[in-house]
């Protein structure tokens, strides 16, 4: 599903963010991404939708050298995934069911599939009485929520999710950690990026630790 | 595919009213930048149409030396017809030239008794055809004359043409000009208010982007976006400018200028009103086209 060769990042001369990465994730797998402050996890997300292009090497996702897309083609690449930001990026002036069918609506949908789509992601993450609230009257594990059903409504290949339990307390972050492996379980290879530790105490999975740049780590459970 | 237009267009019209302050501005702009780009285009048509008026009026007259016998009288005439420039000729005998005279005297007339009849040469007046009332079409029909008449005098207004012609000249370049700058800068003015529409919605931008909308579905709402309020401004101006010019400049401007009394000003024609109206659309369209490829990208 992501295959990655000799992958390094700099964004400039003097800052290498990713130093020669290889490795591959196989469909339906759930992985952490570890690594200190400053690691490069989020560069080697935004590197999987193309937000970055790599310096070097190549990234192959669904058997498809990305870091050759052209910019018409990278559109199409992120329908196939789904991204939980760190800062969950949510429209500020749309309500929460607005803000779900964003992402349906901006890969062309039509109506009648928005709102049952949308309408079935928000009652997945519990938020189905909350359609006509706007993210500022929600506490941010809702919001988190939302960020999550605007991932999943697209049915992706690949979920992303950049420091999922960043300031959530112990009870949502098992919430949602709940909601990555029921998307897991349908079939979605799950990337998560965190340096919390206790996550995959409690769910052991694959974990990659990544050090100033480096995979230092590649551990099975 | 019409279920996509009713979206973009809903998205459109959703944005300008998510917006208020910022959509009134782009049209205003507009609005004002296309009024004073027809005020201008409206003075120099005036001016040319009057222009027009006037040069009907430019005549070659060729005083004769000996008055023509009256059997010669039409085939002179049929000559002076002849001549590619000529649209209308006129023989003006003595006695009627000497009846125009009394005429201009009015009440004094009575001056006149006692003068021979025969004391005003008599003339031919050419017309002269539209597009020969220019500098060389007189210079053309002056050299025709005195090769095959006994011309005494001739009377032209060439001296007044040459200027007549540099002013009207000067006057189509410096509109262009004007109005070329005065669209430039009203562009200018279009794209940056669109840049600050675009800016405070960089977020929404930057998340179509990362949900994978393709460059045409981010751009095409905010284009038709530009192009309604460029068509508004347009509508605005034509309003403005119809109100303005009934009220005001025909009414008080058009009585007292130094117009002949049966001129009309003449207002936009219907293609150019519509012209007017398309010109905003394309001008809205444009800012944002100009303004989304420095905000969008991928
Ligand atoms: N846009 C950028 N321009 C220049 N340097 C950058 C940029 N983004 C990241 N970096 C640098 O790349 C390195 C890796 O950054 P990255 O954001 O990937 O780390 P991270 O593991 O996500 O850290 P954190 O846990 O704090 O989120 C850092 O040294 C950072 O300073
Ligand atoms: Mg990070």
């Amino acid at each position: 599903m992501i295959q990655l060769f000799n992958v390094t990042k700099r964004y400039s001369s003097d800052s290498l963010a990713l130093k020669d990465l290889t490795l591959q994730i196989d469909k339906g797998e759930f992985v952490y991404v570890t690594g200190a402050s400053g690691a490069g996890k989020t560069t080697f997300l935004r590197l999987l939708y193309a937000a970055e292009k790599p310096t070097r090497g190549q990234i192959l996702i669904d058997n498809k050298n990305i870091s050759r897309f052209r910019s018409h083609q990278i559109p199409f690449l992120r329908r196939k995934i789904g991204v939980v930001f760190q800062d969950f990026k949510l429209l500020q002036s749309r309500t929460v069911y607005e803000n779900v069918a964003f992402a349906l609506e901006a890969q062309g949908k039509k109506r009648y599939e928005v709102s049952k789509k949308v309408y079935q992601a928000l009652k997945e993450v519990g938020l189905e009485h909350r359609l006509q609230r706007r993210p500022v009257e929600l506490s941010g594990g809702e919001q988190q929520r939302i960020a999550i059903a605007r991932a999943l409504v697209v049915d992706p290949l690949i979920l992303l999710a950049d420091e999922p339990s960043g300031n959530l307390d112990q009870e949502v972050t098992l919430d949602i950690m709940e909601l990555f492996k029921r998307a897991n379980a349908r079939g979605t290879t799950v990337l998560l990026a965190t340096h919390d530790h206790s996550l995959h105490r409690r769910f052991p999975r694959r974990v990659l630790t990544l050090d100033k740049g480096k995979l230092i780590g590649d551990q099975q459970p | 595919m019409l279920e996509r237009i009713r979206y973009f267009i809903v998205r459109a019209l959703r944005n300008m009213r998510q917006w208020p302050l910022l959509c009134t501005a782009s049209i205003l702009t507009m609005a004002v930048a296309l009024a004073t780009v027809a005020t201008f285009f409206l003075v120099v048509v005036n001016i040319e149409q009057l222009a027009e008026r006037w040069t009907n009026e430019i005549q070659v007259i060729a005083y004769l030396q000996d008055v023509p016998k009256q059997q010669d009288l039409p085939g002179l005439i049929k000559e002076l017809k002849n001549y590619p420039e000529v649209e209308q000729v006129t023989y003006v005998s003595q006695a009627k030239a000497m009846k125009r005279f009394s005429e201009r005297l009015g009440n004094d007339a009575d001056l006149l008794e006692g003068v021979r009849s025969d004391l005003l040469p008599a003339s031919f007046e050419l017309g002269l055809k539209p597009e020969f009332r220019t500098t060389d079409g007189i210079a053309g029909v002056l050299e025709k004359l005195e090769s095959s008449l006994a011309v005494e005098d001739l009377r032209y207004g060439q001296e007044w043409l040459d200027r007549f012609n540099n002013f009207i000249g000067m006057l189509r370049f410096v509109g262009a000009l004007l109005g070329a700058f005065l669209l430039l800068a009203a562009l200018f003015i279009v794209s940056n208010t669109i840049k600050l529409t675009l800016y405070a919605r960089r977020d929404e931008l930057e998340i179509m982007a990362l949900v994978g909308a393709t460059m045409r579905f981010i751009k095409v709402p905010f284009l038709l976006e530009g192009a309604i309020q460029g068509f508004i401004g347009g509508v605005i101006s034509l309003l403005f400018l119809s109100v303005f010019f009934t009220l005001v400049v025909s009414r008080y401007l058009g009585t007292f200028w130094l117009t002949p009394a049966d001129f009309n000003l003449v207002f936009l024609t219907l293609w150019q009103q519509f012209g007017l109206v398309l010109a905003g659309v394309v001008l809205g369209a444009l800012g944002s086209f100009s303004s989304l490829r420095r905000f969008v990208k991928i």
